[in-house]
């Protein structure tokens, strides 16, 4: 079954601007999805109708096979089950301390104390930040505002989450840690879509890829399938991964035999390739 | 900047962990004490003990209070002058001899007394931010019933200020390295476009934390964790040390309600 399904979603602003067209996105239970896209694409505003912020023009949202529906309730329910983190982390931080922020969703859902004590101090610590529940957010570094704004989505404990580019602003030793937390937090079965521009983190992390390219979606498939249509790929304002693209020039410009397609996406696939010279 | 060091003295000062309550009674029935006094004697008195508590109890930098200070000095003191020249009627102390302008008694008194006001209710209000941090007085605030909206809001400002006054200071930066501020016109011309951006841009947050807080539940109702201290655990010897004090205080009120200086 698939977690996410939209068919046919079309969004435009009241002046007319179309900014998404006939968007047909599946996410499957319990996968690890990538939406790439060039800035403006629409991948935020895609994102957003999932927690039913937007309601889309035309065209339905189905979330675990059940059509969407936009009263206060269905809205808590869903806003639970699917939790967004968005790209900039100071938007999200809004509580005076770190624990307070964590312990919003829990405290809005109305669970107990004791529970949402509970619940803090476990994302604090999947999250790497335990010790800093009294620091206040203008204290923490960007990653650490990162990790802090998953802290609080996972605190809600949602069966799926959805992060606009997790990586992004980040240090290698940052986006390596959050990318490692979001496939541990896979294995225990929570299903996970981000939208990113890392290229060469999406053959290391997803099963499945969508590129989005003026608010169509214009290729879907694995990243094997996706990096081979390097002409669609360049046309989105993407590149290939460094790996493949160099692969690439090995094969067009100098013919070697061993760089012919499909190209490997990553080092460990390249490193495969070679070592079989 | 100067706003973080506020909150950094809160949060890192040498009475941090004393009660909050009992910082917050000993603040507030200081200032009213203050406030009330009809002489400007103690109110002066006020400020220089509550002074002493902050530099000597809670170890707060002699350089910072300083500067911190001289914002409410500064005011007193042109509000002093424009009341002993300006208010009052009687007998001149000084008189310029134009216009009728001069120093009355009733205008020195008057002025002299709003200054001391000022500037004992300052240093308790001082204390209060210098010692504690405002995530607990937001507690004890909601343990006193202080509206919630009120509250909320209180607790949202709190968090985006420092946001606010990142991005402004990014924005001076900015602005300083492509020479807005060379000059009088220049910088003022600067200044307006700073502010205008900054409201644009709070309003633009404003709008994306609605949406991340709807995105966690929000629906409206105001819930906190609530981890305050407690009011019983103050011990009862630091309570009658604090009602013998104000007592003390109040009674040099009574005293001297009727000395003026003309």
């Amino acid at each position: 079954m698939n977690s996410i399904e939209t068919k046919d979603i079309t969004y435009h602003y009241p002046n007319g601007s179309n900014v998404l067209e006939n968007i047909n996105f599946k996410v499957e239970n319990g996968s690890k999805v990538a939406l790439l896209g060039a800035n403006g694409a629409g991948k935020s505003t895609l994102f957003l109708h999932f927690n039913g912020i937007i309601k889309p023009t035309s065209g339905t949202l189905f979330i675990d096979g059940e059509e969407v529906k936009y009263d206060n309730k269905s809205l808590m329910k869903l806003r639970q089950k699917i939790g967004i983190v968005f790209q900039n982390p100071d938007d999200q931080l809004i509580a005076p301390t770190v624990m307070e922020d964590v312990a919003y969703g829990p405290l809005n859902i109305g669970l107990s104390k004791k529970e949402i004590k509970e619940r803090v101090k476990e994302s604090l610590k999947q999250v790497g930040m335990e010790g800093f529940e009294k620091i206040a957010p203008h204290q923490l570094s960007g990653g650490q505002k990162k990790r802090v704004a998953i802290a609080g989505i996972l605190a809600m404990k949602p069966q799926i989450m959805v992060l606009d580019e997790p990586t992004s602003g980040l240090d290698p030793k940052g986006a390596s840690h959050i990318m490692k937390l979001l496939y541990e937090l896979n294995k225990k079965g929570i299903t996970i879509v981000i939208s990113t521009h890392d290229v060469d983190m999406v053959p290391l992390y997803a099963s499945k890829v969508y590129i989005m390219s003026a608010g169509h979606i214009i290729k879907e498939g694995t990243p094997q399938e996706i990096f081979s249509d390097v002409k669609t790929v360049r046309d989105a304002n993407l590149r290939l991964p460094r790996i493949a693209h160099l692969m690439e020039i090995l094969d067009k410009k100098d013919d070697e035999f061993f760089c012919k397609p499909p190209y490997p996406l990553t080092i460990g696939e390249a490193r495969e390739r070679l070592s079989k010279i | 900047m100067f706003e973080d060091f506020l909150d950094r003295y809160a949060q890192s000062n040498a009475i941090r962990n004393v009660n909050t309550y009992y910082k917050m009674l000993f603040g507030i029935i200081t200032m009213i004490v203050s406030l009330v006094s009809t002489s400007p004697i103690m109110p002066l008195i006020i400020f220089g003990l509550v002074s002493f508590v902050i530099l000597f109890k809670a170890k707060i930098p002699a350089k910072f209070y300083l500067k911190l200070v001289m914002v409410p000095l500064t005011f007193a003191s042109i509000t002093f002058v424009f009341m002993a020249v300006w208010f009052g009627t009687g007998s001149y102390i000084y008189n310029f001899g134009i216009f009728n302008l001069g120093v009355t008694v009733n205008g020195f008194n008057l002025g002299f007394l709003v200054f001391a006001r000022m500037m004992g209710g300052f240093a308790c209000l001082a204390f209060l931010g210098l010692t504690t941090p405002l995530t607990e007085i937001f507690s004890v605030l909601e343990t006193f019933k202080f509206p919630e909206a009120l509250l909320e809001i209180t607790m949202l400002m709190y968090r985006y200020v420092f946001v606010s006054i990142n991005e402004a200071i990014n924005m001076y930066h900015a602005q300083q390295t492509r020479l807005g501020y060379s000059g009088f016109k220049k910088s003022y011309k600067s200044m307006g476009m700073l502010l205008g951006n900054i409201f644009i841009r709070t309003w633009i947050i404003g709008e994306k934390s609605f949406v991340s807080m709807r995105s966690r539940c929000y629906d409206g109702t105001f819930n906190t964790m609530d981890e305050s201290d407690n009011i019983k655990s103050i011990k009862l010897k630091n309570l009658v040390m604090l009602t013998l004090f104000e007592s003390i205080l109040i009674i040099g009120v009574y005293f001297t309600s009727s000395f003026t200086v003309f």
